[in-house]
């Protein structure tokens, strides 16, 4: 089985099961989260991806990061796909899973990065922009990435709307 | 008996008589000088048998040796005169040949020279190009290491630039600031469409 295929087969499993559990909203947002903290953190990454670490022992560190702050499903999706020695896939998993689960309620996946946390008014007023911008009802999903330095990055689709201090310091550095 | 032995009797008679007036027998002669008339006539004769019979038949076998002898020496004439002719055209021709290899080495040596000549030329040209084509490179090396050199500068420049930006930039990024980047970023792209 080819990689594309195992991740779509993955997503699509995760997917089926939290709209099964209907807690579709919640897992997927807990799903995107942990994929993006996985991304950005070199010791979480190498302790979920190591062979070396037996299954078991890589389940509990999920088990132990996310117990008690994500509903149970998304601990148990996560461990299953965890054990099964497919940690490096994770990002690529979750993110089809995450699109699949936009485009089954009509909506275009918009990430967001910012430097900082966004209020909740902040995200509403937010999405309600890309959605004029674009055209496109959209399932907005905020990553908190202090490399972007300030301002905000949105990527719709292939649409990508940059106003960030990092974009604009690389800029510079380039006319410099 | 032959006119010879006739002539030798009569020397030796006319000797003695010459000396004595008569022979040894006793015998005289008319004449210590003449034979008798008779004597005379019969050598005559015996002489003229003698002398038609040496033309009668020696003497074709004669003029045949003759004509033999005077055809091999015309022959040899011939022959020395061919050879002759043959030796003065062989002097020619090796006055000719002689003239055509003094020809030929002119004709090698004015090549040579014009060979030279043009190998010269050719080294002078290709030398010229050559020192040329280094003045040419030596400039571009000088040229591409002092942009070189000026890149480098100029990326160190841009670094440390960028680098003092950034810091600038984050040190300034307080909370008020970062609302009103998040708050221009929804005011644009709310109005973008």
């Amino acid at each position: 089985m080819s990689d594309e295929a195992r991740i779509d087969g993955y997503a699509r499993g995760l997917f089926e099961v939290a709209r099964a559990e209907g807690t579709l909203d919640e897992v997927e947002d807990e799903l995107f989260r942990f994929a993006r903290s996985y991304e950005s953190s070199d010791e979480l990454r190498q302790a979920l991806s190591d062979d070396q670490i037996p299954p078991a022992k890589r389940q509990s560190i999920v088990e132990d990061l996310l117990g008690g702050k994500a509903t149970p499903t998304t601990v148990q999706l996560i461990s299953m796909v965890v054990g099964a020695g497919h940690g490096r896939d994770l990002p690529a998993i979750v993110d089809r899973m995450v699109q699949r689960a936009a485009s089954s309620k009509d909506l275009e996946l918009a990430e967001v990065r910012a430097a900082v946390p966004l209020t909740d008014e902040q995200q509403v007023r937010l999405k309600a922009a890309l959605a004029n911008a674009t055209g496109k009802n959209v399932n907005l999903k905020v990553v908190v990435d202090p490399s972007v330095l300030g301002g905000l990055v949105a990527t719709v689709g292939d649409t990508v709307i940059d106003g960030t201090v990092r974009t604009h310091l690389d800029q510079l550095k380039s006319r410099l | 008996m032959s006119v010879a032995a006739a002539a030798v009797a009569s020397l030796h008679r006319l000797v003695p008589m010459a000396e004595h007036g008569t022979d040894d027998q006793g015998y005289t002669s008319h004449h210590w000088l003449f034979p008798e008339t008779a004597e005379i006539i019969y050598g005559g004769l015996a002489s003229v048998i003698i002398i038609g019979l040496l033309v009668w038949k020696a003497g074709p076998a004669a003029k045949k040796a003759f004509a033999a002898r005077t055809a091999k020496i015309q022959g040899e004439l011939d022959d020395s005169a061919k050879a002759r002719s043959d030796a003065e055209a062989e002097a020619a021709r090796i006055r000719q040949a002689l003239g055509d290899i003094e020809g030929e080495r002119r004709r090698l040596l004015a090549e040579a020279d014009a060979q030279a000549e043009a190998m010269l030329t050719d080294g002078r040209a290709r030398l010229v190009t050559e020192v040329a084509d280094l003045e040419a490179k030596a400039e571009s090396d000088v040229g591409a290491a002092g942009s070189r050199v000026f890149d480098e500068l100029r990326g160190e420049i841009a670094r440390l630039s960028s680098a003092a930006a950034e810091r600038v930039v984050a040190g300034s990024l307080d909370d008020a600031t970062q609302q009103r980047l998040i708050e221009d970023y929804i005011a644009r792209v709310g109005a973008s469409a």
